[in-house]
């Protein structure tokens, strides 16, 4: 989540006017050279867990409260949030001292190598994580992170267009592809993108048959930018990360989005009297889907490193994981709690299971990597002029 | 005794020059050495692997190259649309602003009579409740089913407009309403305190109750007026919330402050993000030295 659903409210929320923009300028000018110097070393094993409390940073409603406090009852000690808006945040509060945790909660794919590399997060002790077999196989040597060394897959979701099957075709929607998007004229006002650059930029260039998401070709973004700013005049589109609400509430109409959002917005979103069959979703066949993941770290200067990696084998339990996923809404890469599990028992309606991304599509998918400073600096800085009004 | 004075004066001047030390060291603390923090971060470098800003606290290391080239996208890039459209929304808002404010200031400041008192602490009230707190409300309100569009079906008028849909009038509306109460108060201190006397002798010379307003109150209320538009337009230049709300993101409205936010918090490009700090001050540093200029042509006429 490089940009959660929940950045957006979190975001606006903590933010003042514009000396509040210096904020966490001033924040990040603390020096990161310690940092980085650190050699991470994994804990050793059978040490006994701290007395805490677990610090743990993650972004708002993230993570069920319930189960922070089985976590609390189990081991008796007290786990503390600090909650961050956006992925950028974490990094830079935790570079810069002005955060300190034990648990980073959320880490994009995109950012564990830069993590690494800064030394900020150290590299797990396997015999803490006997739960760690419970996790899909797929994601036991994801390319972010060769061996999960350093991380355990935390919630994971495709991205596509969540879209009202009251107002449009789904056999419409299932024919166009991401063209939906762009044909929606009779919803002006009622389309929106993610807040993104990678993931609104990929969908352009996927619309056009480039599957080369992690390009640095600039005339190639510079295309992409050119396509989704037509989307401002075309359907007069919203950039937000809202689909997830917006859209049983019915302000929205079709968005790109991630697949975890519908099942969300069908959970805990429709107003009185709608039903969740007004939901759906389409994502491109594997091959040309994208799929995402948030992991569980744990930070290099923890205190309570022990109780850290206590705190990742908890989240990894099926049990725990389930009634996580109850309240938080985005799936866990758990291999029990699968489509067909997570359909039996309730949490996903039986239409929208594509949104439950199948091993297969796993497998197969297009990932969204990191492409160093300049790269993200090329997507940056076209996304700032998309956002400036194209 | 005559030579004891001075020397008493000049211990009670020191006492009240002590009295400044507090705010001086605030100044210094909280807005010269943050404003250099920020130049040191537009002027700086930016960690590779974490994309944390590098400040150049040394003068002399700096780097001119990001502001230069902000510089060059704000006169003549995709940055110079967001600055016009900035200054356009702020311009009028502050229109709204006069157009609202003025009216109720006046009526509260010289006509409340016995309602003074009540009014005042219902032009208070905006206060009590956070800034944020009202733009969500708004959200409320200007929803496609909220209370705007269920008035307008009750006048028969067209009752099914989205006004969230990122139209520029929304977020002009939705400045004016959050920083009305910031132009409001300090006009209503200069209007008070207009000497009466004045209006009666114009009104004695013949002029009507309109002439008397536009020769003797108007003119008087020039310094309120001014103060009240300066403390209203600098936070709605910064302003991105009212923005980012009422528009849920719409490129057609992107503000300064939006970018600003962007770059700062969402990229690894801190120093595009200072620069535009930067920037954005130096302009409004120009309407307040115009503020300055007049407010003490102001005074020295009056001394006159």
């Amino acid at each position: 989540m490089s940009s959660s659903r929940r950045d957006f409210f979190a975001r606006s929320v903590q933010l003042g006017v514009l000396l509040g923009a210096g904020v966490p300028l001033l924040q990040a000018c603390g020096g990161s050279d310690d940092k980085r110097s650190k050699v991470a070393k994994s804990i050793a094993d059978g040490l006994p867990p701290e007395k805490g409390p677990l610090r743990i940073i993650n972004y708002a409603d993230y993570v069920n409260l319930e189960v922070i406090a089985d976590f609390e009852s189990k081991y008796g000690v007290k786990v503390e949030i600090t909650t961050i808006d956006t992925d950028t945040e974490a990094t830079t509060k935790l570079a810069s001292g002005a955060i300190k945790a034990d648990v980073h909660h959320s880490m994009a794919s995109t950012s564990i190598g830069n993590l690494i590399a800064g030394g900020l997060v150290q590299p797990l002790n396997k015999s803490y994580l006997t739960n760690f077999p419970n996790v899909i196989s797929t994601f036991n040597d994801p390319w972010y992170d060769p061996g999960a060394t350093y991380s355990v897959p935390y919630t994971f979701f495709g991205t596509g267009i969540g879209y009202r099957t009251d107002r449009i075709d789904p056999a419409l929607v299932e024919a166009q592809g991401w063209d939906t998007i762009w044909n929606a004229t009779d919803f002006k006002g009622q389309v929106s993108v993610l807040d993104d650059e990678r993931e609104a930029f990929t969908m352009a260039m996927l619309r056009k048959g480039v599957t080369d998401i992690n390009t640095t070709d600039q005339k190639i973004i510079d295309q992409a930018l050119a396509d989704v700013s037509e989307l401002i005049d075309l359907v007069n589109v919203k950039v937000n990360i809202e689909a997830y609400k917006d859209i049983p509430e019915g302000t929205t109409t079709v968005a790109q989005t991630w697949s975890a959002d519908l099942i969300a917005g069908a959970a805990g979103y429709l107003p009185e009297g709608v039903t969740d069959e007004v939901l759906g979703f389409w994502h491109p066949p594997a091959g040309s889907y994208v799929v995402t993941n948030d992991s569980m770290g744990v930070l290099s200067d923890a205190q309570s490193p022990v109780l850290a990696h206590l705190y990742l084998n908890f989240l990894l339990d099926n049990e725990v994981a389930e009634k996580n996923f109850s309240w938080v809404g985005y799936l866990p890469a758990i291999a029990k709690l699968d489509a067909d599990y997570v359909i039996g028992a309730g949490y996903v309606p039986e239409h929208l299971r594509n949104c439950v991304p199948t091993n297969d599509e796993i497998a197969q998918a297009l990932y969204l990597r990191p492409l160093g400073a300049t790269g993200d600096a090329q997507y940056e800085t076209a996304w700032a002029k998309f956002t400036a009004g194209g | 005794m005559t030579a004891a004075l001075p020397s008493r004066r000049g211990g009670s001047s020191r006492i009240w020059a002590a009295f400044a030390v507090p705010g001086i060291g605030w100044l210094v603390a909280f807005f010269v050495v943050s404003v250099y923090a920020v130049m040191a971060v537009a002027f700086g470098d930016v960690d590779p692997f974490l994309k944390t800003p590098i400040p150049a606290w040394n003068p002399l290391e700096w780097d001119v190259t990001t502001m230069s080239n902000v510089l060059g996208e704000v006169f003549n890039g995709y940055l110079r649309p967001v600055f016009v459209r900035t200054f356009w929304f702020v311009g009028l808002a502050l229109l709204g602003c006069i157009l609202v404010g003025y009216p109720v200031a006046y009526f509260a400041a010289r006509k409340a009579g016995r309602s003074k008192g009540l009014l005042l602490a219902a032009l208070v009230l905006p206060f009590w409740i956070s800034y944020l707190m009202r733009m969500l409300a708004w959200t409320n309100l200007l929803q496609p089913d909220g209370f705007v569009n269920q008035v307008l079906g009750w006048f028969s008028l067209p009752d099914n407009r989205n006004w969230l849909d990122g139209d520029w009038y929304t977020v002009v509306i939705g400045l004016m309403y959050g920083y009305v109460p910031f132009f409001i108060l300090p006009l209503y201190s200069t209007l008070e305190r207009i000497d009466g006397r004045l209006i009666e002798a114009g009104r004695d010379l013949g002029a009507s109750s309109m002439q008397t307003f536009i020769r003797v109150t108007l003119p008087l209320s020039v310094p309120g007026l001014m103060a009240a538009s300066v403390i209203t337009i600098l936070p709605m230049f910064g302003d991105y919330y009212t923005n980012t709300y009422l528009t849920s993101g719409s490129p057609r409205t992107e503000m300064v402050g939006n970018q600003i936010e962007n770059y700062l918090r969402n990229t690894g490009q801190p120093q595009t993000g200072a620069s535009l700090v930067l920037i954005l001050m130096a302009m409004l540093f120009v309407l307040m030295v115009y503020y300055m200029v007049t407010t003490i042509r102001q005074q020295r006429a009056a001394e006159r």
